[in-house]
């Protein structure tokens, strides 16, 4: 094993550690870690096992083998960034949405308090007991 | 005759009317247009307060309006997509919409409810020609060439909205919309939705020009912003049924 490979797997290795840690404190959402695993292994691979490399630029046709790990890097690099942005526009919409709709509830939250004032004072309200154990 | 003349038929028409006015810090002004609204029109008055930093919502409910408080600024267009919201939640017949700044004049959304009726439109915006700067005519003839949406000042707040064009604008589709411009304009025509656009008297606003058409940069994002909503929406206007 060379100083590249081993470069690569050291590379590789700290990041599937890091990406199997984040998941583990709950930092990482579930597909993401899917993604960062993917890169993680990938590096490893293409790292460890640099005849994979040429095989790749046999396969796809690029004569010079050493810019396919920057292709590919650059290609993910970029649906990474759609995604993220995909994902974005999702949570703006879905926090938008939200914002409207605690505004409504409030209002008629309040507008139910001003009318049936007793009945939201907890007074005659049932405990309903729970359980002392969970698992979440 | 028109489906909505029942509305204003029955006496107490006025309960399916909502006039929203999305407001942000306007505490100066937002009090006097709602007693105003309430004078000229009846029905409900709802202030949408765009997370204010000032007392523009006790105004408000001082005046007599339900006052709706946004936690998070959305802007214009969330403000007045969040009345639009109540308005089909509450299964209002129509809605009217008007800026809280004192630029439109309360005494004239009767006359334009009439236009509206006259016009068998779904929608009518209240524009004023006379007053739209020249580089606001440019971008209406433009946007007007791209889109074919002819609106002169598309980006008034001024409308009156029908049960059908409150029920497309308050879905989801319409949330990521940043202004009230040709965006909804274009949202509306998709659904097969007739707009009509009704000349109105109205004042400049009280902090000078438009909001969006103030400065050069703001103006250049702003037109980028609308033109690839209007590319990207071409197809999608096609598809619908075509006014």
């Amino acid at each position: 094993m060379n100083a590249v490979q081993l470069t690569a797997a050291v590379i590789g290795a700290l990041l599937a550690g890091t990406i199997l840690l984040l998941v583990r404190r709950t930092h990482l959402h579930g597909s993401y870690a899917l993604w960062w695993f993917a890169v993680a292994g990938a590096i490893l691979v293409l790292g460890v096992f640099p005849p994979a490399i040429d095989w790749l630029g046999h396969v796809t046709g690029i004569h010079y083998p050493p810019v396919i790990p920057i292709i590919i890097g650059i290609g993910m690099i970029l649906v990474r960034l759609l995604t993220m942005d995909i994902g974005r526009s999702r949570n703006e919409r879905q926090l938008r949405r939200l914002t409207q709709k605690l505004a409504i509830l409030e209002q008629e939250l309040a507008q139910l308090r001003r009318d049936k004032p007793r009945k939201f004072s907890g007074k005659g309200a049932k405990v309903i007991p729970m359980p002392k154990s969970g698992d979440g | 005759m028109r489906v909505y003349n029942w509305i204003f038929a029955v006496p107490d028409y006025a309960a399916n009317l909502l006039t929203i006015i999305p407001a942000r810090n306007e505490a100066a002004t937002v009090g006097e247009i709602v007693r105003r609204v309430r004078a000229a029109v009846g029905g409900d008055v709802l202030v949408v307060n765009d997370a204010s930093d000032d007392e523009t919502s006790a105004q408000a409910s001082n005046a007599g309006a339900t006052v709706l408080d946004l936690p998070l600024r959305l802007g214009a267009w969330g403000a007045a997509q969040t009345g639009l919201r109540y308005a089909r939640r509450n299964r209002y017949a129509v809605a009217l919409t008007l800026d809280a700044d004192g630029q439109h004049h309360p005494e004239e959304l009767p006359r334009l409810v009439s236009a509206w009726l006259a016009s068998g439109a779904n929608v009518a915006i209240g524009t004023y020609p006379q007053r739209l700067s020249k580089a606001k005519r440019l971008a209406a003839r433009y946007f007007h060439l791209i889109t074919g949406i002819g609106v002169q000042d598309f980006t008034s707040g001024l409308r009156v909205y029908d049960r059908r064009a409150i029920r497309a604008l308050a879905a989801r589709e319409a949330s990521l919309l940043d202004y009230q411009d040709l965006g909804v304009l274009m949202l509306l025509r998709s659904h097969g939705l007739k707009l009509a656009e009704v000349p109105t008297p109205m004042s400049q606003r009280r902090n000078g020009g438009s909001r969006v058409f103030s400065s050069w940069p703001t103006v250049l994002r702003y037109m980028l912003h609308t033109s690839v909503l209007c590319f990207a929406q071409i197809g999608a206007v096609r598809s619908g049924t075509r006014a």
